[in-house]
């Protein structure tokens, strides 16, 4: 209490020093006036006795002195001394500080920005009531519908009757939320008005979604448990998102009918602003409606297409959970026995599922960007390293400069530490100016970064990822800066000191130890061994970008528009869909420069395709886990090969004659055929999908191997593949004896349109208007060239590719710089001994060779130590490269080249200046 | 060095404590009063460096155990008095307590004689 209260009366005396030092003296006069006048009474000469007041007053000047140190806070009182003296070496040295500031900007801000991605997308936690709370299910997150009685590894989606049933029984959890594992998308209009339709993210979601989060609406109310019942009014929460942007925060919007699909819903609620949902998404939802609007997949009891986030009862262990939900999913499970299949049976035992912590939500983006962001991550370290290296350099450089300023302080007196002290002030003011200005740089950088990792598209949300760096993030930043100002300042401070004084003087700034060389020289070799490790990593991500790019694709990508549409939004049922493809067919067909027109559920390089398991007569069906039988599936109508530019090898394509009433047909790809028919002609044959009977299609025709999909992965090849007419609808007698058909496969939303050689491609608004002559409520999601489309799929890669060749050459540049330094600097000390090299008759070119020589040598050291470094770094991408070894010599020796001649020619500017020295000025500077 | 340093250190925890006591029993003084009388009690504790006073002082009136103001000396000049504070009279009370404990055990420990542990 006391020491607090001292130290407060010390902190304000730093105003006070004036009146202080005032008061101090008149006291000190005072007291020896008093002094004096007693010994006058004592009977002392006047001037005695003035002396002995004196005498025994003590030292004036030190006792001023401890009283000072006392008065104030003589560590502040320093440090803003070394502060001033700092910030006047630094405006006297501008090139110096401007390099050191711009070279430590880049370094962290490239860390930083890197490192605040990775935190949004790895490690934050949901912005909903206590987080660390919540539970989910699934190690894994999966998408978006499954529909046996077992699941590989784990379970991870739920059915609507699983989710109750785990929801009712599990007491572990206070409450057991469920929402869509796919995104859905509505097309939403307010009712009443007559503009056309919008397409909007949504999400399905259980009634106790947001109490579960404990989420509180910010406008209305939530949706309820009441809501989430059979026959219960459509009800609707609308993102504030969207209210903000798209109805001005308009109140009557609570509470007013807005028609989703075509069907009225009453928006009850205003989710609040900063809230997206249950996990990263891009776009985020902007409508949250009920699970059971979507009936057909409630009241499906092995259809599992939702995911789940609990919260934990308080005391309650993640591990006592896991058991219990698992002793619910094997109940469940038991309870539907006669349901299952043989195979379903067998795999019985081994279903299992996991809780892991929900407080981040379902992590798919952080599954799907985790491998990228790691590597991102240890690019930016190697970056920060090189740049670390080169302001140690730079540091070291300074040092040796200021060591005879420093070596004639501390002939004067100066304390050893306190000029080290004084040195540290220096670099660490230095780090947190360029830290700082990296931070500045962070923002912008990560701000360009997710723009072009998720494009921005009108009228809908942003990615909701801040680009300004979160607390810990600037904590980070204030630790590398400051880290980067004590380790680099200490050592030049600390060698300046350990000089001798009086050799230092002595000799004209030349001094025989040759301290720091081989550490500036060691600095050199660590930058280039990094940079090839970048340079290597920079070049096998672009040159896999570029086969990507460039492979066989199977289709053709010139002269083709992809436009998507979707008539579900405007509230069509499976029933009469195709005279609306017939109508919108030769709508499309009137555009001029249209050549062709073909509709299908997926186009190639879209997005995902429908997945089935084959049944082939006589085949023996594979064993559990096995995915032998799996194939990919699309549905189109005529003449969809030809408009995609697919190769017929085999039969025919689809065509007008596949209509509803003509037998069931199927067309193959080599793959399939393949792996089903081997060498035999499948063309004739019969297939099907299970559960459904095994002789459901007759195979056509086989189409050349096409790339439909960058699933599972793009350097793998293409999988077995068939297309199905649209016209042909399959109904099949499900085991509980209703008839059902390929819920939704008809819906096509992808419509592929080849243009006349010649034609524009900016057909947007003839498109749209042929589009709106047919159904002006059929939204148009998106028209764009299957050029665009194909590029889509390759934004990361080239998102990563970019960033790696930016850090590449910024690396190349900052050991470039660095070996200059290090070259000028050496030839400068050695500028005496070029002289007499140069009088006693060495040529011009053997002082340039002398130089390059050495510097020639540290560039071999360097690459020697990278090469083992460029191996590893090729082998840690290893997973994410396409036709091409991680060790790729054409690219390593592209690399090596690459630093040589950089470094060749950076060190020729100083060797050329050695060479022109004249030996006449050498000498006599000597 | 170190030594110096704790010596300086012991006197001035002494010189504070008999600040503190001076000021007790005489109440308000400037500093060449309070140096008399250490002088007087002490017989010759500050007959030399009696600056040494002001730090000291200084320390005592930044913790508030005393506090300071102008007023006019005997011989008619303008001088600093300190005064005890309530925390000070707190802090001499507590002290005092201290300070009698330790000089009677330490006294205790001085009287006993070899044959009284036998």
């Amino acid at each position: 209490m006391r020491g607090l209260r001292r130290f407060f009366r010390r902190f304000r005396s730093l105003t006070t020093t004036r009146q202080d030092e005032a008061r101090l003296s008149a006291e000190i006069e005072e007291h020896i006036a008093l002094e004096t006048a007693a010994n006058l009474r004592a009977g002392l000469p006047p001037f005695e006795a003035r002396r002995q007041a004196a005498l025994k007053f003590g030292c004036i000047e030190a006792i001023k002195e401890n009283y000072r140190h006392q008065r104030g806070l003589p560590f502040l009182q320093t440090l803003t001394q070394d502060l001033r003296l700092a910030l006047r070496r630094l405006a006297m040295a501008p090139a110096f500080t401007m390099a050191t500031v711009a070279i430590l900007a880049l370094g962290i801000g490239a860390t930083t920005s890197i490192f605040t991605l990775a935190h949004a997308v790895l490690l934050k936690s949901l912005p909903v009531a206590k987080p660390d709370e919540l539970y989910r299910v699934g190690k894994e997150s999966r998408c978006c519908y499954w529909s046996t009685w077992s699941q590989k590894d784990e379970w991870s989606l739920v059915s609507y009757d699983l989710y109750t049933y785990l929801r009712d029984h599990v007491e572990g959890f206070a409450e057991l939320a469920a929402f869509s594992a796919g995104e859905d998308s509505f097309g939403a209009r307010r009712g009443g008005s007559t503009e056309p339709a919008g397409s909007y993210p949504g999400e399905h979601v259980s009634g106790n979604y947001f109490s579960m989060f404990g989420v509180q609406p910010w406008a209305g109310r939530a949706i309820a448990p009441a809501d989430d019942r059979k026959g219960a009014e459509p009800v609707a929460m609308m993102s504030y998102r969207l209210w903000e942007e798209k109805y001005a925060l308009d109140p009557s919007v609570v509470g007013s009918v807005f028609n989703l699909n075509d069907k009225p819903y009453t928006v009850v609620g205003i989710t609040p602003p900063g809230f997206y949902g249950d996990q990263l998404r891009d776009p985020p939802p902007d409508f949250f409606v009920p699970l059971h609007d979507d009936e057909a997949d409630v009241a499906t009891p092995n259809q599992y297409w939702l995911d789940v986030i609990g919260r934990g009862r308080r005391g309650v262990s993640a591990a006592s959970l896991e058991a219990e939900m698992r002793t619910g999913l094997k109940q469940w499970l038991g309870a539907h026995w006669s349901q299952m299949n043989a195979n379903e049976r067998a795999l019985f035992p081994q279903q299992t599922l996991y809780i892991r912590p929900g407080g981040a939500g379902i992590t798919s983006m952080r599954d799907q960007y985790e491998h990228w962001l790691r590597i991102l991550m240890l690019t930016t370290a190697f970056v920060l390293l090189i740049v670390c290296a080169n302001v140690a350099n730079l540091m070291l450089l300074r040092g040796m400069e200021r060591r005879r300023q420093t070596s004639l302080c501390m002939a004067l007196g100066a304390q050893g530490p306190r000029m080290v002290r004084q040195a540290l002030t220096e670099s660490v003011l230095l780090a947190l100016i360029g830290g700082a200005a990296g931070l500045a740089l962070a923002f912008a950088g990560t701000r360009v970064i997710l723009n072009a990792a998720f494009p921005a598209r009108a009228g809908l949300a942003a990615i909701p990822i801040a680009a300004s760096p979160s607390l810990p993030v600037l904590l980070f930043v204030c630790a590398v800066s400051l880290l980067t100002g004590i380790v680099f300042g200490f050592g030049p401070a600390w060698m300046a000191t350990r000089v001798e004084p009086a050799e230092a003087l002595r000799g004209l700034g030349r001094t025989t130890v040759r301290t720091g060389s081989l550490s500036r020289k060691g600095l050199v070799v660590i930058q280039t061994a990094l940079s090839l490790a970048l340079l290597a990593a920079a070049g096998l991500l672009t040159t896999t970008l570029q086969r990507l790019e460039n492979q066989d694709f199977g289709f053709v990508q010139d002269r083709r528009l992809v436009v998507n549409a979707d008539p579900i939004q405007a509230g069509y049922s499976e029933k009469g869909l195709t005279p609306l493809y017939r109508r919108m067919h030769d709508s499309l067909m009137t555009v001029p420069g249209v050549s062709a027109v073909a509709l299908s559920i997926y186009s190639p390089m879209g997005s995902n395709y429908w997945g089935a398991q084959i049944r082939v007569p006589g085949r023996t069906p594979a064993g559990p886990g096995d995915e032998s039988d799996a194939a990919a599936w699309n549905r189109a109508t005529a003449g969809y090969f030809d408009v995609i530019g697919e190769k017929i090898i085999r039969g025919r394509g689809i065509t007008e004659q596949d209509t509803e009433t003509s037998k069931r047909v199927a067309v193959v790809n080599e793959a399939f055929a393949r792996n089903f028919f081997g060498s035999e002609d499948p063309v004739g044959r019969h297939f099907g999908q299970f559960p459904y009977p095994d002789n459901q299609y007759e195979i056509v025709g086989v189409a050349r191997n096409a790339r439909f999909s960058s699933y599972p992965a793009l350097n793998k090849p293409v999988g077995p593949f068939f297309v199905l007419p649209e016209a042909q609808h399959d109904y099949f007698r499900l085991p509980d004896g209703k008839d059902s058909e390929q819920h939704g496969s008809h819906f096509m939303r992808n419509i592929v349109i080849e243009l006349r050689p010649g034609a524009s491609p900016l057909l947007f608004a003839q498109i749209r208007a042929a589009m709106a002559s047919v159904d002006p409520n059929v939204p148009i999601l998106a028209i764009r060239t299957m050029k665009e489309q194909v590029s889509g799929q390759f934004i990361q890669q080239r998102l990563i590719a970019r960033l790696s060749s930016l850090f590449g050459i910024l690396s190349l540049v900052l050991t470039s710089i660095g070996l200059y330094g290090v070259i000028a600097y050496n030839v400068s000390r050695r500028t005496g001994e070029i002289g007499v090299r140069m009088a006693v008759g060495a040529a011009r070119d053997a002082i340039v060779g002398l130089v390059l020589r050495g510097a020639l040598l540290l560039i071999l050291f360097g690459l020697l130590i990278g090469l083992p470094l460029a191996l590893a770094a090729g082998r840690f991408l290893g997973s994410q490269l396409y036709g091409l070894s991680p060790y790729d010599p054409v690219v390593l020796s592209a690399g090596v080249i690459a630093l040589a001649m950089s470094g060749l020619a950076a060190a020729l500017i100083p060797a050329v200046r050695a060479g022109t020295t004249s030996p006449m000025d050498a000498l006599r500077a000597e | 060095m170190g030594d110096a340093k704790q010596k300086t250190d012991v006197l001035q925890g002494t010189l504070a404590l008999m600040v503190l006591k001076t000021l007790d029993v005489l109440g308000s003084l400037h500093g060449w009063g309070i140096v008399k009388r250490i002088e007087q009690i002490s017989g010759g504790l500050l007959s030399v460096n009696q600056g040494t006073l002001y730090p000291v002082l200084l320390k005592l009136e930044q913790e508030g155990s005393i506090d300071s103001d102008w007023g006019v000396s005997e011989n008619n000049r303008k001088a600093r008095f300190y005064r005890l504070t309530r925390a000070g009279r707190r802090q001499l009370a507590a002290e005092t307590r201290d300070w009698e404990q330790q000089a009677a055990i330490i006294g205790r420990f001085f009287s006993v004689k070899a044959e009284d542990l036998r």
